[in-house]
């Protein structure tokens, strides 16, 4: 089997992910017949309300990766600013390279070759730390999470300890 | 003269020829004018055009979708909609894994119910589509999606020992199954990991509060 750069690139960041796992990241391909189409787990930063919860997400790569970002979605149920109530992620890392059309972002803040998953991940979970509130993709929880804190936090918690089976 | 001689017969046969024309045309139009509905007037009507608009947009995404099952019909619909309707093209898109997520404020028509389709069919599409949403909103918890009861159950001591004896089931293999199952296991101790600690964390709070009360009330007598 002959593998083309998205796939040789896929391979090499596995590799590196496996060798090497970022504390409270487990990733890699769901098969490796379709290195495009990754699963991931993320563990909840600690300190917030997602603390304790483990967030399963799929990511799926474009056949011009690592040109073009990935998409990311989560596949339970995250209720965050950022994260649109079909479980999209979004976040800067994840938008195509070049500049913001509305100057909301920096291009060094968007995707470029010279990211990676890892990055991503990374990026994700501190957005589960701390959301940005500009662009909200969930309207609901960036209102409640603007206006009554402690509602979100236990709505989350909760969440947690359900997708736990608790 | 002669040029009036000549023109008379052809006159006539224009005439004759014109005649059968108009008749001809008179009574086909009179016929598919009954084919069609009662005050047609022979012309596709513009309900009748975006009928055929529609029908013509639903096939291309019956005819996506039947090649690409893992792209919803949102997202063929916005693709469609950007580029013209050219389904060549939102094929290759696809195909290079370059269709854009529709923005949220697109919301595409409804899969229309062609006149063969009765009620019936209706209904069960609405209940499909229903327990699909439904489908969506309750995600089953990580112990049952990953299968991990039986894990669960295995008791814990065993567990423990088993992760502090091999501290990180990392490392890659050049095998390519045993990458999988390494990662596979590495996932599966990630979420029993977590909800053995969620459950102490909740038993420590029904402990602390259990002993708040017994305190109170040691306080009281």
């Amino acid at each position: 089997m002959s593998l083309n750069v998205a796939q040789r690139r896929l391979l090499q960041e596995y590799r590196a992910l496996t060798n090497n796992p970022p504390e409270g990241i487990t990733a890699g391909p769901i098969s490796e017949d379709d290195l495009l189409h990754w699963e991931c787990l993320i563990q909840g930063p600690e300190g917030t309300p997602f603390e304790g919860g483990v967030f399963p997400a799929e990511l799926k790569f474009p056949n011009d990766y690592p040109h073009m970002p990935p998409t990311m979605k989560f596949l339970g149920d995250i209720f965050h600013p950022n994260v649109y109530p079909s479980g999209l992620v979004c976040i800067s890392i994840l938008h195509p390279p070049g500049d913001d059309p509305n100057h909301y972002e920096t291009a060094s803040e968007r995707w470029s070759p010279i990211q990676s998953v890892e990055k991503i991940l990374l990026s994700v979970m501190s957005m589960l730390a701390e959301p940005n509130d500009e662009s909200p993709a969930n309207v609901e929880a960036a209102k409640m999470w603007r206006e009554k804190r402690s509602e979100y936090e236990a709505r989350v918690k909760a969440s947690v300890r359900a997708s736990l089976g608790l | 003269m002669a040029e009036e001689e000549i023109n008379i017969p052809s006159l006539v046969i224009v005439l004759l020829v014109t005649g059968l024309a108009v008749r001809y045309f008179f009574f086909s139009g009179n016929a598919s004018s009954a084919n069609r509905q009662p005050g047609g007037t022979g012309g596709a009507t513009p309900e009748e055009l975006q009928r055929r608009r529609e029908r013509e947009r639903e096939a291309a995404v019956e005819t996506i979708q039947q090649m690409f099952p893992q792209v919803d019909r949102r997202t063929i619909l916005w693709d469609l909609q950007r580029h013209g309707g050219n389904l060549q093209a939102t094929t290759e898109r696809i195909l290079a894994g370059r269709t854009e997520t529709p923005p949220i404020t697109f919301q595409p028509p409804p899969p229309p119910s062609s006149p063969e389709t009765t009620a019936a069919a209706q209904q069960s599409a609405a209940a499909a589509a229903a327990s699909k949403y439904a489908e969506k909103k309750v995600h089953p918890d990580l112990i049952t999606r990953y299968n991990l009861r039986d894990k669960l159950a295995s008791a814990p001591s065993e567990d423990t020992g088993a992760a502090a004896g091999a501290p990180k089931t990392g490392g890659w293999s050049s095998n390519r199954e045993e990458r999988q199952s390494l990662l596979r296991k590495r996932r599966d101790q990630m979420i029993i990991e977590a909800r053995r600690k969620m459950e102490a964390k909740i038993a420590a709070e029904k402990a602390a509060a259990a002993a708040a009360s017994g305190s109170a009330g040691g306080g009281d007598n």
